[in-house]
């Protein structure tokens, strides 16, 4: 049971990771999904021996709010996997070789600004030549 | 966002401005900036009308079920014609500067 736990608050904690800049945020996800799932089975394996073992386990409680506390944690690890992912699949955006619409948006002083305006100049710098190429990063907001 | 700001520079030393795109109104956006310490140009797109523009809506995926982007990155040329392209499938999981700056010394 304290090794389902332990699982369970590590994948916990993976999912928390993402804050600290780690070297393979791709693996995140997954390693904290692995971790949920271990935890998951660790719980039943518990369980099985609590019941059939008495003896093992010889205090109800604590096995109980063992239990829970893994199942809120473990529980919460999934839902935070699926959730993070439950992004559309946008298979109709415009992909490597088509061209991109055109748009005019304003920008963080009210400016409106087209995609010609934004390769026109190089913001901050004058000096400099105006760019070859946009890096367009589409974000879900700041909140 | 953190990681282009932090090579900002060499993104401009290959010809790439970077540019950020959200729902969130001007003023927002100004506050992220100073906060985080960004200072490439982020573009506001309240209705979320150039999003949808680009199929990129993520409806009801805001806090309060507002309409918002899903995570994308496209490298565009002045034809903008799409070089390179990232669609997050999980949105902790982005882009990461050194794949774009690859893709973007790539670029002729």
């Amino acid at each position: 049971m304290w090794l389902a736990l332990l699982l369970a608050v590590a994948a916990l904690a993976a999912n928390f990771a993402f804050f600290a800049n780690p070297p393979l945020p791709a693996a995140l996800p997954w390693l904290s999904l692995l971790l949920a799932i271990a935890a998951l089975v660790v719980l039943v394996i518990g369980l099985r021996r609590a019941l059939f073992h008495k003896q093992v386990y010889p205090s109800k409680v604590l096995s109980f709010v063992l239990g829970v506390l893994i199942l809120m944690f473990a529980g919460a690890s999934l839902f935070v996997f699926f959730h993070a992912r439950a992004v559309p699949n946008s298979t109709a955006a415009p992909q490597v070789g088509q061209q991109v619409p055109d748009f005019t948006l304003a920008d963080t002083s009210g400016q409106f600004v087209s995609l010609e305006n934004l390769f026109a100049s190089s913001p901050n710098q004058s000096s400099s030549p105006a760019p070859k190429a946009l890096l367009l990063i589409f974000y879900r907001g700041y909140w | 966002m953190r990681g282009v700001e932090k090579r900002l520079q060499e993104f401009q030393a290959v010809g790439v401005r970077p540019l950020a795109i959200s729902v969130d109104p001007p003023a927002v956006s100004l506050e992220l900036s100073k906060k985080a310490g960004y200072t490439f140009t982020i573009l506001s797109d309240p209705d979320a009308t150039v999003i949808r523009r680009y199929h990129l809506l993520h409806a009801g995926g805001g806090p309060d079920g507002r309409d918002i982007a899903r995570p994308a990155e496209f490298l565009i040329d002045r034809e903008k014609t799409v070089r390179w392209a990232n669609f997050a499938e999980d949105v902790r999981v982005r882009a990461r500067a050194d794949e774009m700056l690859a893709a973007a010394s790539q670029l002729h």
